[in-house]
């Protein structure tokens, strides 16, 4: 569309004035119903908040709405794909190649990271038998620097501005000569902020796993969920590390002319080991949390404890630690040569010895269970052979002669799409249905999640099922079109369908939850005759729980206290809480962060500046105004 | 008295949090530092551009060091001191440590200002520029330890910060700062060194 | 999924007509052969999988006669998990052996000089084109003619960004880098004409930037090198 404003001819992409438009409709509808049921204040507490609930709430609930944002993008892609030669509305090359890039990423630093952070942030503490995350004030800074992070990422698009380098952002592409507009920055610095608030929160996780257990929660009597929010956790601390340095260089690379990635001194493959350290491990990062809710799930829906324990938790720490071993599979084409290639193709193959250990458990825990089929169990049900599939199309990949021809084709899409859905999305939403409850205090309609399920997973077989095939056909990867030629019209037209399918499922959902929150229809602290310490709190979870501390003296102690017929014994001899006091600076200094990015991408060096005073302005307000002051030193005389 | 104790061991367990934690950050650090050394190892010396030798100059380093390295002494004199609750000692051996670390700050800007003079900027080659993200990045890290440690001297004023407050905030500033003076060992042995000798 | 899983069965079984899995040269033949090879025991262990899984789901499902049943609690079994560590472990040794064979003759490697002797062609890529150089100088922009039987061996080199040489009938992918040469050998390509494509995403023309591939007899090509 051409806009002629103060005689300057503006050229608007329709799609653009489609996203303001809704948006705006969006903010007005929203903005009138917070008005007009008065829940200004509501928005204001949330901001303020650093109870993990709310904190894991935010997450989730911000992780949906980009899941939609960018599940629109995979239908624009899917209906760009559906036929050959097609012409739909704008998105052929530059704005294809925004559409896969948005998607991409979004969906995995801003759907999947958040959603599984969210679960942890909920769950973790209440399994543990902690009051709290050990540092409050950091998760709430956690989240608003990744809140801050996906503004900014998001924000590119409805300023034309949108990256087109795909996720991985490979060099020298997504260097200033070939990439010169201000929409790799979008890019850098979106990803740079909302790391390091994963990083936080990935900290924070850790020591309360390690620090505030409940007395007698020994490691052999954690949850898996726990568990593997811890392992994942460390991986997050190391592999986003390097995804921060890896984006510092491209910065610079970027900004002040300095070579790294570039192709006359440089070393555009240093990128992609740089990325890919990152990027295995990150895969693996979404992958484990969604394999430790699922463990508690069958377990609990099969009415039995998990089989294996030890292996289990084995293989998610070897899982961890192979998972850095292995990255150069992205890179068999590279040319790093045949022993590379092997070395790196065997590692690979051997990621597959834990998964299947992992895989068997889980069978043999329903083996003798009298499975419930409840909705977060039929999620589980559908992740096992789907994720199969998936996991063994990767070793298909992992045989570097064979990835020859598989790479960058279709058939990666297929095996990825596969295993991300299967483990993390059907994770998530198995999650989700599970600690419904737990989070809000109504549970979901079980008939409308079934609905749900069904659709979905159907949805989801059909989409990606094709594209092995379309893959071995030769259609690569990131291409807008394909020829009648190519004679891969029906199954692309058929993977089309499949992704609508999946839009449809996803109604579903909004329908429940509206429904839902409509009959509001309180439900018991156990809803689901659950075995872990979450469910000895009442539903939602308060502020203040465990009064008193149940002391642990057996795995599933809750359930085999009721199974006994006898309360859980409790102390009130216990650790202090972490201290917590409601603050609006996270959200202050996150912002400034913002500010920081904003003026770096223009190149405006005094808003940058501007933003960087702010920083460490609230840094020092912060650290003048901290809670503890007003707790430590009460028996104490002054310095 | 009974309330005292407990007082202690909610505090002590508070502070292990935080340890913990730091310890935690100081690993995330330590990961950061080794992919920019890594950088530098891969980059250098470059293909083309100064050769390192060339631009390094040995008394500019040993200088500095010296200055950067003797402030985790002085430090580690005001950890003594606030063990021992004395105060003269506390604030002059960490008003030491602050000025040990602005000199360093300032002989470490000089050295970038006539790297700079002699035309070897930030993008003269992959060898310098891997030089200044990862010198820089270090840097950057020793004027953000300044900063940490006037606002120390705010709290040790500030009436609202009880003694044990005061004791873990300057205990934990100590981990950092002896963790950037490690940094600094490790620019030496693998930045300077083995284009010095 | 198990109709879908029939359906794939018999398009693989029928998989002459899927183009990765028909090759024209001996370089794609043996990737051929590990892709269908892999493929076979990766059925082994989907298709055990699926029969514990549909078995254990059916048998033990919440029934109204099993309403007041308490499952016996399982804490693992030593055997059985075993099992399940080396029964993969021998699968995948299997694997591994093609595996490696393969790789060890195909990677791509930096500039080495090749052993073989074979036909010569320098390949250069750049936003949004390729351009073949032939050991007389002859060059042809987005045209590959090669002559059948022969080894090929490709020097491949970038002026841009990373692009990837791709015909999936003659052999896989190789990267193009700019600032390092690449080389890359075809075996024994047959005679016929193929799409060639950029398989590394590399911009807005990306999609485009195909190519053709013209296996032709010795004569021809030698003809077409003095054209
Ligand atoms: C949740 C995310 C996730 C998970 C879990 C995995 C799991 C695996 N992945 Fe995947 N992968 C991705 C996400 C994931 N991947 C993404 C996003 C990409 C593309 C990125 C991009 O380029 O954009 C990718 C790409 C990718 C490639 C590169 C392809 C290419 O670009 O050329 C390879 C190659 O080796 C690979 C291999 C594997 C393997 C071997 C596993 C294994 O862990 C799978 C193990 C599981 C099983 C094998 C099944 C269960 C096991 C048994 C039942 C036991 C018996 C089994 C045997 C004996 C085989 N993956
Ligand atoms: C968590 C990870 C994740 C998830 C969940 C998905 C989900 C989906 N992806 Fe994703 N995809 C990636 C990660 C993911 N993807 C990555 C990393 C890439 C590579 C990018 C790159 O190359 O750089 C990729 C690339 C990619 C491609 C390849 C593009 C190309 O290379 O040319 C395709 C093509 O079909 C595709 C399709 C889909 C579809 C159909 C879904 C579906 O599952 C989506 C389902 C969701 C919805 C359909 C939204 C739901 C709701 C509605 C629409 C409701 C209606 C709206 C209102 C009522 C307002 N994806
Ligand atoms: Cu060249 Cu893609
Ligand atoms: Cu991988």
């Amino acid at each position: 569309m051409k806009l002629s404003v103060f005689g300057y001819e503006l050229v608007i992409p329709t799609d653009i004035i489609a996203a303001w438009v809704s948006v705006i409709l969006i903010g007005i509808v929203a903005g009138y119903i917070i008005i007009k049921k008065r829940k200004l204040g509501v928005v204001w507490d949330y901001m303020k908040t650093t109870n993990h609930r709310k904190i894991g709430i935010l997450y989730l609930l911000f992780g949906i709405i980009y899941f939609f944002r960018a599940g629109v993008d995979a239908l624009l892609i899917r209906t760009q794909l559906a036929v050959p030669n097609n012409d739909f509305w704008v998105f052929q090359g530059e704005k294809y190649n925004e559409l896969f890039t948005t998607h991409g990423t979004l969906m995995i630093f801003f759907v999947a990271m958040p959603l599984l952070l969210g679960l942890m942030n909920i769950a973790v503490p209440l399994q543990i038998g902690a009051k709290d995350l050990a540092f409050p004030f950091l998760n709430s800074l956690g989240f608003w620097l990744f809140f801050a992070g996906s503004l900014f990422f998001n924000i590119a698009f409805f300023l034309n501005l949108t990256p087109e380098v795909g996720w991985t952002g490979y060099a020298p592409l997504s260097r200033a000569e070939f990439t010169p507009g201000a929409g790799t920055e979008f890019y850098v610095f979106g990803l740079q902020i909302s790391g390091l608030g994963t990083i936080f929160t990935a900290l924070n996780l850790i020591v309360t796993i390690i620090r505030h257990r409940a007395p007698g929660m020994s490691y052999t009597r954690m949850p898996l969920f726990a568990w593997a929010s811890l392992i994942t956790s460390f991986l997050i601390l190391i592999a986003f590390t390097v995804l921060a340095i890896a984006l510092y260089l491209l910065m610079f690379d970027r900004l002040f002319g300095t070579g790294f990635f570039s192709g006359d001194e440089g070393d555009p493959v240093f990128w992609q080991h740089l990325f890919w350290i990152f990027g295995h491990p990150e895969v693996y990062i979404l992958a484990l949390p969604a394999f430790g809710i699922f463990s508690d799930i069958i377990s609990t829906f099969s009415k039995k404890r998990i089989f294996g324990y030890g292996t289990m938790v084995a293989s998610i720490v070897l899982i961890g630690f192979l998972g850095f071993m292995v990255w150069v599979h992205h890179m068999f084409t590279v040319g790093l040569g045949p022993v590379v290639n092997t070395f790196f193709a065997i590692t690979t193959m051997a990621i597959a010895i834990p998964t299947g250990i992992k895989v068997f458990n889980w069978l043999f825990t329903m083996r003798g269970g009298v499975i419930h089929f409840t909705t977060p169990m039929l999620f589980a049900l559908g992740f096992i052979p789907s994720f199969v599939i998936g996991g063994v199309t990767g070793v298909m990949l992992s045989l570097s002669a064979a990835d020859f021809q598989f790479h960058d084709t279709h058939f990666v899409v297929a095996h990825f799409h596969y295993v991300i859905i299967a483990s993390t999305i059907l994770g998530v939403f198995a999650g989700l249905y599970y600690w419904y409850p737990k989070i809000t205090g109504y549970m979901l309609d079980e008939k409308l999640g079934k609905w749900h399920f069904w659709t979905f997973l159907i949805g989801y077989h059909i989409t990606f099922f094709p594209m092995h095939i379309t893959g071995l056909e030769g259609m690569p990867r990131r291409v807008y079109t394909y020829s009648e030629a190519d004679g891969i019209f029906i199954l692309n037209a058929i993977s089309t369908v499949g992704a609508f399918l999946m839009g449809i499922s996803m109604l579903f959902v909004i329908w429940n939850v509206y429904k839902t929150h409509k009959k509001k229809k309180k439900v018991s602290g156990d809803p689901w005759d659950g075995r872990t310490l979450e469910w000895t709190v009442s539903s939602p979870a308060p502020e203040h729980t465990f009064e008193p501390m149940p002391v642990i003296h057996s795995m599933d102690a809750y359930w085999y206290a009721k199974v006994k017929n006898k309360p859980l014994p409790a102390t009130t001899n216990v650790r202090v809480k972490p201290l917590e006091r409601d603050s609006i600076q996270p959200f202050c200094i996150a912002m400034s962060l913002f500010i920081v990015s904003t003026g770096l991408t223009f190149r405006w060096y005094w808003l940058a500046i501007l933003g960087g005073v702010m920083l460490f302005a609230l840094l020092i307000l912060r650290s003048i105004t901290d809670e503890r002051e007003d707790f430590y030193g009460k028996s104490d005389d002054h310095a | 008295m009974e309330r005292v104790m407990i007082m202690r061991k909610q505090e002590a367990e508070l502070f292990q949090d935080k340890k913990v934690g730091f310890f935690i950050y100081l690993g995330v650090e330590a990961v950061m530092f080794a992919v920019l050394f890594a950088t530098y190892m891969i980059f250098t010396p470059a293909g083309s551009g100064p050769y390192p030798s060339d631009v390094f100059q040995a008394e500019m380093v040993l200088l500095s060091s010296l200055f950067l390295l003797s402030s985790s002494v002085t430090l580690y004199v005001a950890e003594k001191g606030i063990q021992a609750r004395k105060g003269k000692k506390t604030l002059l051996s960490l008003g030491l440590t602050l000025g040990l670390a602005i000199v360093f700050l300032g002989l470490e800007s000089y050295e970038f200002y006539t790297f700079v003079q002699e035309g070897y900027g930030l993008s003269t080659s992959v060898f310098l520029s891997s030089f200044y993200v990862l010198v820089g990045l270090h840097a950057a890290h020793v004027t953000f330890g300044i900063g940490w440690m006037i606002v120390l001297f705010i709290h040790y004023v500030r009436p609202n910060v009880s003694y044990s407050l005061y004791k873990e905030k300057q205990t934990i500033f100590s981990y950092y700062w002896h963790f950037v003076d490690c940094i600094w060992v490790f620019i030496i042995l693998i930045v300077y060194l083995p284009y010095l000798v | 999924m198990k109709k879908v899983f029939l359906l794939s069965l018999v398009l693989l079984l029928t998989g002459c007509n899927i183009t990765v899995l028909d090759p024209k040269s001996e370089t794609a033949s043996e990737q051929a052969f590990l892709i269908t090879f892999s493929f076979w025991i990766m059925m082994i262990v989907v298709v055990t999988v699926f029969i514990l899984f549909a078995r254990f789901v059916w048998k033990y499902r919440y029934t109204n006669s099993r309403k007041h049943i308490l499952p016996k609690d399982v804490k693992g079994n030593i055997k059985l998990e075993i099992t399940w560590i080396i029964i993969p472990v021998l699968l995948l040794i299997i694997l591994a052996v093609p595996t490696l064979a393969i790789t060890y003759d195909q990677s791509p490697e930096w500039t080495k000089e090749s052993e073989d002797a074979g036909i010569e062609i320098d390949v250069t890529g750049k936003q949004f084109n390729w351009l073949f150089r032939h050991r007389n100088g002859k060059e042809e922009m987005d045209k590959l003619v090669i002559p059948e039987g022969e080894s090929i061996i490709l020097n491949l080199r970038s002026e841009d960004v990373i692009h990837s040489f791709w015909v999936p009938e003659l052999g896989g992918k190789v990267d193009v880098m700019p600032g390092k040469e690449l080389t890359y050998e075809i075996k024994h390509p047959q005679r016929g004409t193929y799409q060639g494509k950029c398989a590394e995403y590399c911009g807005l023309g990306h999609t485009d930037m195909t190519f053709q591939v013209e296996v032709v007899s010795t004569q021809a090509y030698a003809q077409y090198l003095h054209q």
